[in-house]
């Protein structure tokens, strides 16, 4: 079978026609994971012996005329959700060992549909980082060319679908760790609405920005595996009581007389020239379909990256004061209870999550929270005031998802402020709340894969995938050659 | 940044750092501060009356008492003694 051109939908037809049972699809992937992950490095856990189980259990459902959209369909998960019984490191030292008692609530709605897990999938410690490469297990590699990232901090679930070592993927989207990640590996990412889909077991980062999402071969599939793992739970006050939907109901209606907005200051300078090019042939062909494209400006996208990490990192600063190696996570040394939580914190985190608690407490602390971290709260509001303004006047907001296509491993990681401003084209939308979905759109010179955001009103995913599903049809996917 | 913030960071944030650590440290710390002061350039002021994100907090549920996780699993992810967490003397 070749993995790499499978659909979830033509898994799924092939698990109800029986033309494949679902533990000979689970076998193909694991087959697949066994040549091919030694090069990328996606996964941090595989997980073969509890698949088999879950495959004949699945099939089972599949038998009884019983199966549900993610029976017997094979996934990977970011391993900051956590999975009950699994180890769930979050790519960190500091939950090296870490078996979590529960399932997230994406776990539970996944198996509820009686899915498949493959494994657990790297990503950037904390989800901290846009390359993988400060995973503690898994430096991961891009499927695309083996010398560059995979993007991050979902780097191993993007790089998992690429190199079709999983049909989907779990990732989780802070400043925008599924769309950048996803657009470096030539995939499809969509993170949803804050609110959308429960952060119940996520690992937390940054608690008012994070959200879970797919990534995939395509925006339907997208939309499937949103459509299982969205709604309301009791267990994060955050998660939004919508009513049911299939955001996959409006794919394949017309998009005549969409209105697409192109911000200017995403196409500047900055950004490259095969970038910009890439994404604005999209545009001209969402013209071609019948779409209007509208000129916009987001005065103040120069200041975003700086009011995102001062948001982030002082909710991270917040959130990470749990691990101090008592109740759980890597326990260091000491004669005093002070000293044995500075050497656990000191040996379990690596250096960018470290830094990024340094920053957090900075804006917080006394003398600079009016200077920073207000300062921040107050460009957030402008931001979602700019975005409301362009939502006047349009349906759909065109971006670059990155203003590079990956880069060679070692080339930047090692300088936070390059890789903090790499985040330009994402963080905004995790500020506003709003959804989006990068979907490929070009390749450079070197063949590497260019990737487009498109950016939707709060609650509207269905109008996102049907415009990103619009494009796909008529775009030539390469795909990686690993 | 100087050596006596970064020592004041430390210790808010419950870090240890060798002296050529903070070092290190302190340069990357002042780059990204100086990323962080472009927030000061923009002209606009936080409005808490109208605070921003509209993220709902609602249908908050109810404070019943739940069965917790079992004790083991609980306890299987530290080390073990007696079903307690042990951690050292905080009083000598």
């Amino acid at each position: 079978m070749d993995l790499k051109k499978q659909t979830l939908g033509s898994l799924r037809e092939m698990l109800d026609t029986k033309q494949i049972s679902a533990a000979e699809l689970c076998k193909e992937y694991f087959d697949r994971i066994k040549t091919t992950d030694s090069q990328v490095l996606g996964y941090i856990t595989v997980t073969e012996e509890e698949a088999m189980k879950n495959a004949a259990k699945a099939q089972e459902a599949i038998d009884k005329g019983e199966a549900k959209a993610l029976t017997g369909i094979p996934l990977a998960i970011k391993d900051n959700i956590c999975t009950d019984g699994i180890r769930t490191t979050c790519a960190s030292n500091m939950l090296g060992n870490f078996i979590p008692p529960y399932d997230a609530c994406v776990i539970e709605k996944l198996k509820a549909d009686d899915y498949v897990l493959l494994g657990k999938a790297s990503m950037d410690e904390f989800a901290m980082g846009g390359s993988t490469q400060t995973s503690a297990f898994a430096k991961t590699k891009n499927p695309f060319d083996l010398s560059r990232v995979p993007g991050g901090s979902s780097g191993g679930s993007a790089a998992v679908v690429s190199a079709a070592m999983a049909p989907a993927a779990l990732g989780s989207d802070t400043g925008g760790s599924i769309r950048q990640p996803s657009s470096f590996c030539g995939v499809t990412g969509l993170k949803p609405t804050y609110g959308r889909v429960s952060r119940y077991g996520l690992v937390a980062f940054a608690s008012s920005l994070d959200q879970i999402g797919p990534i995939a071969n395509s925006a339907v599939d997208c939309g499937i595996i949103l459509n299982t793992i969205c709604g309301k739970d009791s267990r994060d006050a955050t998660s939004a009581n919508k009513p049911a939907e299939d955001f996959n109901a409006k794919v394949g209606k017309d998009i005549k007389g969409m209105k697409i907005a192109l911000p200017k200051e995403f196409f500047a300078e900055s950004t490259d020239d095969e970038v910009k090019t890439a994404v604005l042939a999209a545009a001209k062909k969402y013209e071609e379909m019948g779409a209007v494209l509208v000129d916009c400006s987001m005065k103040s996208l120069k200041y975003a990256v700086a009011a995102y990490y001062l948001v982030a990192s002082a909710e991270a600063a917040s959130n990470l004061s749990r691990f101090d190696g008592i109740k759980y996570g890597l326990r260091g040394e000491g004669r005093t209870f002070d000293e044995m939580i500075r050497d656990s914190r000191s040996r379990g985190f690596g250096d960018e999550v470290k830094r990024r608690i340094l920053l957090g407490n900075y804006a917080l602390s006394s003398g600079y929270y009016d200077a920073y971290y207000l300062k921040a709260l107050a460009l957030k509001q402008q931001i979602i005031k700019e975005y409301n303004e362009i939502f006047e006047n349009a349906d759909i907001i065109l971006t670059p998802t990155a203003p590079t296509v990956a880069y060679k491993i070692g080339e930047q990681e090692t300088d936070p402020v390059k890789m903090y401003l790499a985040d330009i084209c994402t963080v905004t939308v995790n500020i506003a709340s709003l959804p989006a979905i990068s979907v490929p759109c070009g390749y450079n010179a070197d063949g590497m894969p260019i990737g487009m955001s498109l950016v939707g009103r709060k609650w509207d995913e269905a109008t996102l995938i049907q415009t990103a599903d619009a494009f796909e049809k008529s775009f030539d996917r390469r795909y990686s050659e690993v | 940044m100087d050596i006596k913030t970064i020592d004041h960071l430390c210790d808010l944030s419950k870090l240890n750092y060798t002296d050529e650590g903070k070092e290190k440290v302190m340069g990357e710390m002042s780059a990204i501060i100086e990323l962080m002061d472009t927030v000061k350039e923009f002209d606009v002021v936080y409005d808490d009356t109208k605070d921003n994100n509209s993220i709902s907090y609602d249908e908050v549920r109810k404070d019943d008492a739940k069965p917790s996780f079992p004790a083991e699993k609980l306890l299987s992810n530290t080390q073990p003694s007696d079903n307690c967490y042990v951690v050292p003397k905080m009083v000598d």
